[in-house]
């Protein structure tokens, strides 16, 4: 169900498992060191309000709600944890653009990678809130067909690599629409493994 | 420009015609009214209904005041069909079609037929005299179809539909030759007979809903039941019987569950009388129903996986269904099932049709069940939360109460139920395609091109990480595809084969 290719010229082997690029063999960029500092900040402010409005519930007259004190305790080490999580999940969060598809790990208890190929991605934008901009911090969503499940949006960087990244990611899918025309036309050959094992040169900042 | 349509011409059409502005025939109305009615009830039934207030308000109005507010009802329904029948246009151009409609505010709609994935043409029973279909496209991401024409005369219908698929970005497709030998619509791959169809029915899970239906309508009317019930005295007739009062009500479920059981397979005869599929080179054809026959025709390269899907009671009676599947919006399943490309009532060997369908897809005689890990996490994560609970419940309301047995019942179902979800789960890469297979007490079995993969998600719990375990999922066009508890080199190694299957593909885009 791929394309229409002559007969004659195409060839359809196995690719031993061995030739095909690993993508856990390629290093991640870290994220922006900005991005510590703005998880951090929103993480922390989000349970901070919930602690202040459990601490002060029982002084305000109208609500007849008494929560025990140790909830106060609880809701402080809650926020503890999760800042924790957040600032550790900053840490290990990590991207990287390789020849053909778009690698973003993310998450500390599940971890998760994932991959877009750059055929796949039909539209590329960048979107920021207004902390986000505070921070200089910009996120690069990628659309996909297949609903709103497969929309990857990658969060962390900072606004010149995040531009650089759109700019690169909109190249190549005009490059793939080309290429598809070509190969359309002159049934291009298929079967050899994919350069991919390279990454893209980030510059750190 | 607008070619102004009189009755009388309705069934005479020349194919020169379709470049031009179109109307809808005046027959259309009809449809249009019912379709708008049906929309119309459908969306405001529950309010309605709902608590029994609408029913009150039935009592309060009085019969006279009812039939002058249906009327008025269905008069601003036809003043609506037909100012929309007057505004609606359509036009054939040479790789499109073009729509104007709207009521209040125009509307101008051009679909590449490049891009149409889905055709239906639909004989309701009230067209047919009159040589009628209802034409409908659906592209991908579409939320809902495309392009609805209801009431053109078949002819054109028929030459939109081949010059929408006929079309490959380059010269309309000449097959008509070969057409002659093989029947109008092709090879005949597949036939539902009356009996399969009625077993389809059956273990659908259509009668679940049907069932709610039927429960919350009588929750609704429980007050007037009762009252009727009382006039019948249907409680006295039924203990004459003897027997206890538990037999008398399970018996009166059993009935009322068999009824619906016919019920649906009645319905399901009446969706999908006489069903067909037909192979016609490059689109696959299915027709069927009795009051509105449906023929849906399909691009090959535009079918992104298959479905093979059996309830529970499908098992038992061996019924099969087959769903086509096509690039779809994400909430689209849920809602309509309408425009999905269903073969239904197959038997086990009728899995060869997936084979017909694409390039030898043959199902594989086995497949890599995944980790026991899976079961032996849940069991023990279910396990001590079912104890947790007991002891909970022992404490608070003493040993001898009787949730204690029901909880512990429920943690024996709860675990035979973790075992099946982990048999069921399987899955085997067959070159670039894999199929994978998942159910409980059903089953469903996927296969799709690894190509076609969107996105490719890798996560791993710290259990599984211990265990050196990861769930992979798949992105695809018509949805996501999960395999749990696969070993990380498997896991790596199919992400790796996915990617790359997409990334060398020919073809990009769906």
């Amino acid at each position: 169900m791929t394309g229409i290719t002559e007969p004659s010229e195409f060839s359809n082997g196995p690719v031993p498992s061995d030739r095909l690029p690993d993508y856990r063999r390629v290093g991640l960029n870290p994220v922006a060191r900005p991005f510590y500092a703005y998880s951090l900040a929103v993480t922390g402010a989000f349970w901070l309000i919930v602690l202040v409005a459990v601490a002060w519930m029982p002084r305000l007259p109208f609500i007849p709600f008494d929560p025990a004190p140790w909830s106060v305790f609880a809701m402080s080490g809650a926020t503890i944890w999760f800042c924790v999580v957040a600032w550790i999940d900053a840490r290990r969060r990590g991207w990287v653009v390789r020849e053909h598809d778009l690698i973003y790990r993310y998450g500390v208890i599940w971890q998760k990678t994932v991959i877009v190929p750059f055929a796949r991605i039909q539209h590329v934008e960048t979107a920021s809130g207004p902390i986000e901009r505070l921070f200089g911090l910009l996120r690069v969503k990628c659309y996909t067909a297949g609903g709103m499940m497969a929309d990857l949006s990658v969060e962390g960087l900072d606004v010149r690599s995040a531009r650089r990244v759109r700019q690169y990611l909109l190249e190549q899918i005009r490059e793939e629409a080309d290429e598809t025309d070509r190969s359309e036309r002159e049934s291009a050959e298929n079967g050899q493994p994919v350069e991919n094992d390279k990454p893209l040169d980030h510059e750190s900042d | 420009m607008v070619s102004l349509w009189k009755t009388t011409s309705l069934w005479i059409m020349n194919p020169t015609d379709a470049h031009q502005w179109q109307q809808l025939a005046p027959l259309a109305l009809v449809f249009l009214v019912i379709d708008g009615l049906q929309k119309f009830i459908r969306e405001n039934l529950f309010w309605f209904l709902g608590a029994g207030a609408g029913f009150a308000f039935l009592d309060w109005l009085g019969p006279r005041e009812l039939l002058l507010a249906l009327a008025a009802i269905l008069l601003s329904f036809l003043a609506w069909a037909i100012i929309f029948h007057r505004r609606f246009r359509f036009r054939l151009e040479e790789d499109a079609i073009r729509v104007r409609r709207g009521l209040f505010q125009k509307r101008e709609l051009k679909v590449r037929f490049a891009r149409v994935q889905n055709i239906q043409l639909g004989r309701p029973f009230y067209f047919r005299p009159f040589g009628l279909v209802r034409f409908s496209l659906e592209t991908p991401g579409a939320s809902e179809k495309e392009v609805e024409l209801p009431g053109i005369p078949a002819e054109l219908a028929e030459i939109m539909r081949d010059r929408v698929t006929g079309w490959q970005g380059g010269e309309p497709e000449e097959d008509q030759s070969n057409e002659e030998t093989v029947g109008s619509h092709g090879i005949e791959l597949y036939r539902a007979g009356t009996g399969r169809l009625f077993l389809h029915g059956l273990s659908s899970n259509q009668i679940w809903v049907l069932a709610g239906l039927v429960g919350w309508a009588i929750g609704n009317f429980y007050d007037h039941l009762e009252s009727y019930f009382r006039e019948v005295a249907i409680m006295q007739w039924l203990s004459e019987f003897g027997g206890p009062a538990w037999m008398v009500i399970s018996a009166m479920i059993m009935t009322g569950l068999i009824i619906l059981m016919l019920l649906s397979g009645v319905f399901s005869i009446v969706r999908f009388h006489d069903f067909r599929m037909f192979d016609r080179g490059d689109r696959l054809v299915g027709i069927g129903g009795l009051l509105d026959q449906r023929e849906q025709t399909v691009k090959r390269d535009k079918v992104t996986g298959l479905t093979l899907q059996q309830s529970a009671l499908g098992r038992l009676l061996g019924c099969w269904y087959l769903i086509v599947r096509q690039t779809q919006s994400g909430d689209q399943e849920l809602s309509d099932s309408q425009t999905r490309f269903l073969v239904p009532g197959l038997r086990r060997d009728d899995h060869r049709l997936t084979a017909q369908i694409t390039s030898e897809w043959v199902r594989p005689a086995s497949l890599n069940p995944i980790s026991l890990h899976f079961r032996r996490i849940f069991w023990l994560r279910w396990l001590v939360f079912f104890v947790l609970v007991l002891v909970a419940l022992a404490i608070l309301l003493g040993r001898e109460h009787w949730s204690l047995q029901m909880t512990a019942a429920g943690l024996g179902l709860w675990m035979i139920g973790i075992q099946l979800r982990w048999r069921h789960w399987g899955w085997q890469a067959d070159g670039d395609r894999i199929w994978v297979r998942q159910g409980f007490l059903g089953q469903q079995l996927d296969v799709f091109d690894l190509a076609l993969v969107q996105q490719v998600r890798v996560t791993r719990s710290p259990y599984q990480r211990r265990h050196d375990l990861a769930n992979l999922q798949l992105m695809l066009p018509q949805g996501a595809v999960t395999i749990p508890f696969v070993p990380m080199d498997d896991a790596a190694e199919l992400a790796n084969r996915a990617l790359y299957a997409a990334e060398t593909a020919v073809t990009h885009r769906v």
